[in-house]
């Protein structure tokens, strides 16, 4: 099983909105699966440098809407095993390089199927040869975490590092107090956190930043009533979300600031309900899948953030999420 | 990442046949074409031409990572073998060897092959590692002054990009970078006898005078804004700043603050005076701070001086709810600080609330939060 990922194709009148404001559940499962059967679309092909994630983003989804079944489970971890290169890191398909961000994805999907025990049947010691390639992407001196051998780093990285490390039981193999330490150097005086020390806070990042301190046990060092504050502010008038002062809204953005309020229990600073229209108007009708605004292409990855928003902020039916 | 902005177009089943099979053709072509870079790449064939042929996929697809480690896979071997210099390119620098000239010339014609890949695809990622992953390898390759002309010439193609788009963050982060860059690779470097090379090196004067001149054209560049919090307290640092200088700073901000606040409604003037405001907390951290030795009494001063100035703001705009958000929220501060309360009064800052409330619903589960909490 190779699938799940680029934008899918979205309805057929341009800019159509969906007639009524309502979950398209159905629609958005087809969707999903129908992203595995577009070989003949050069999206497909011209997207495959993200394939793992998009298997995650696609799995993710269709738990909240809750069909964890709608894709066939031994494909899915045939492929990710697939994926797994002689380092001990996941490539984002084969004949890719293996990569912090795909590895996270690898480990995220393999816990979701709750398949850790048959990984380490089917790779012998897969478990730590996984966690051993991504503490060794911890820099000692900074605490921070680069991406692949090619070293860029980047609080993403590092945030992913200590959530798969924590999904496998091995936090231990790094200093996360230094990696901790490496988050309170990004944090800005506007309580939010950007992608390195100096860097321009970022809804992105402050969730990356969150999220680490989260896992970390080290909540503490946030200045809840600030960031809370900054957050909020990003709510537009129309429902939507922005990721820094002054740009526009986007579905993905459901995900990076909700879940981050809901980490530091600000979730009611912001309107749950306006919100939700927001993503509903997002939704491709006709084909399923969500865009980043309305009436724009869908693809998988604002399709899983918009679902996420919606199961964050309560919307019925759905599975509920957790923030980290 | 993901499709940003890209309007909704006809779905697959509305492609006529001839449409369908250019498409078809079209994947054929990709795919074998990713197939001979991973075939070469596979078997050590870093040879130019494989070089050529990653250009080729990067222009049409400069997401797809792997190619780009390919590309330093092939570089990297020729930095290490490079081929005798051709007679064109002699060197301008006499002092380049041939084999640095040859090192320089694939460097130089690599980030010439990046500049419209990072026009087309201002937000990717990877292109933006590949350039700066060129430039550090060119630390390790080449005499210092070369090093340091490459760098040189990152800093007008960050302000250039900069232009095309003031808020572009991975702009601003390159920016900082190639300015830590140009002062650790600092012409006084190795000059023994220069007493404070800190001095000599730092760019932060000019850094903060780009800040001036960005804002200046824009008042609502927050990314600009931002840098200039940051440049400030290392500024003063620098200049050696007395307690004086440190306060003149502080109210030239301020007063900047004012200017821009002429429109109520700019957000980033707004952050950029509360991160002012910051800097009067006794927690302030030195790293950020402004003025060092502000007593209690300078602060209910300066709170009370903001404080009526923003409430100013009051006699023109009655319905703007940043300026009540601020007069709240310094209010909070000014009366923790030494008990002040002559600038404001309970009932003041329950009409401000009660205003927030009915002007800002979307967050009003914030605003009755700080009701319970200031107990209003
Ligand atoms: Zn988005």
């Amino acid at each position: 099983m190779s699938l799940v990922s680029g934008p899918g194709r979205g309805g057929i009148t341009e800019g159509q909105l969906p007639s009524e404001l309502r979950l398209y559940v159905d629609k958005h499962v087809t969707y999903i699966q129908s992203l595995d059967k577009r070989k003949d679309e050069l999206e497909y092909w011209l997207t495959e440098h993200l394939r793992l994630s998009g298997l995650y983003w696609g799995l993710t989804a269709l738990h909240l809407l809750g069909q964890p079944d709608a894709l066939p489970r031994s494909e899915v971890l045939d492929f990710v095993i697939s994926c797994l290169q002689d380092d001990g890191g996941f490539a984002a398909a084969p004949q890719h390089d293996s990569h912090m961000l795909y590895t996270v994805s690898g480990v995220q999907i393999l816990a979701m199927l709750d398949a850790l025990d048959e990984f380490d049947e089917r790779v012998s010691g897969g478990r730590e040869k996984v966690a051993r390639f991504i503490a060794n992407l911890q820099h000692p001196k900074t605490g921070t975490f680069a991406g692949d051998i090619w070293g860029e780093t980047d609080t993403r990285f590092l945030y992913g590092a200590l959530n798969a490390l924590s999904l496998l039981g091995m936090t231990n193999l790094v200093d996360v107090d230094k990696a901790v330490e490496h988050v309170q150097a990004c944090a800005n005086s506007d309580g939010g956190y950007g992608t390195s020390p100096g860097a321009e806070s970022h809804a992105g990042q402050v969730f990356t930043c969150v999220g680490a301190l989260a896992i970390a046990g080290r909540l503490d060092l946030v200045d809840r009533d600030k960031l809370g504050g900054w957050l909020s502010e990003r709510q537009l008038s129309n429902g939507g979300l922005n990721g820094r002062p002054e740009k526009l809204e986007d579905v993905c953005y459901s995900w990076w600031v909700v879940s981050s309020l809901a980490m530091i229990d600000r979730l009611h600073w912001i309107s749950g309900s306006k919100l939700q229209e927001f993503i509903l108007k997002c939704q491709d009708p006709d084909h399923g899948g969500i865009s980043d605004r309305p009436g724009d292409m869908v693809d998988v990855f604002h399709t899983v953030f918009g679902i996420a928003g919606l199961s964050l902020t309560k919307y019925p039916g759905l599975v509920e999420v957790d923030p980290i | 990442m993901a499709s940003h902005g890209v309007p909704r177009i006809a779905p697959t089943e509305a492609r006529t046949g001839q449409a369908r099979q250019k498409e078809l053709e079209k994947i054929e072509e990709y795919v074998d074409l990713v197939a001979q870079v991973n075939k070469n790449i596979a078997e050590r064939h870093f040879t130019i031409e494989v070089l050529a042929l990653t250009s080729k996929l990067l222009k049409r697809n400069p997401e797809d990572y792997t190619v780009w480690n390919h590309r330093r896979l092939i570089l990297q071997h020729h930095f290490k073998n490079p081929p005798a210099a051709s007679a064109q390119s002699q060197s301008v620098s006499t002092a380049l060897s041939a084999s640095q000239q040859s090192v320089l010339d694939l460097i130089t014609s690599d980030l010439g092959f990046l500049v419209p890949l990072l026009v087309a695809f201002p937000k990717c990622y990877w292109i933006w590692n590949h350039r700066i992953w060129l430039l550090e390898q060119s630390t390790s390759h080449l005499p210092a002054i070369t090093v340091r002309r490459l760098w040189q010439d990152e800093l007008s193609l960050v302000g250039k990009m900069l232009n095309r788009d003031k808020r572009n963050f991975h702009g601003w982060n390159y920016r900082r970078l190639v300015v830590a860059q140009l002062e650790l690779h600092s012409p006084s470097d190795g000059h023994a006898d220069s007493s404070d090379t800190s001095r000599q090196t730092s760019m932060v004067e000019t850094e903060f005078i780009y800040t001036t001149k960005m804002i200046n054209s824009d008042l609502g560049n927050f990314s600009a804004w931002h840098n200039r919090s940051k440049l400030i307290p290392r500024l003063l640092d620098e200049r050696q700043a007395d307690a004086a200088a440190r306060r003149k700073m502080l109210d030239a901000e301020f007063d900047l603050t004012q200017q821009g606040l002429i429109d109520p409604e700019n957000q980033s003037m707004w952050f950029y005076h509360q991160s002012l405001m910051s800097t009067l907390s006794p927690e302030c951290p030195r790293h950020a701070a402004i003025v060092l030795d502000l007593t209690n009494h300078d602060r209910c001063g300066y709170y009370e001086r903001e404080l009526a100035r923003v409430k100013e703001m009051l006699d023109d705009y009655q319905d703007c709810k940043w300026v009540y958000q601020a007069l709240l929220q310094y209010a909070a501060v000014y009366r923790e600080v030494d008990a002040g309360n002559k600038a404001c009064t309970t009932t003041e800052m329950r009409h401000w609330l009660r205003e927030l409330q009915r002007l800002d619903p979307l967050r009003s589960g914030r605003w009755d939060d700080i009701e319970k909490s200031l107990g209003l």
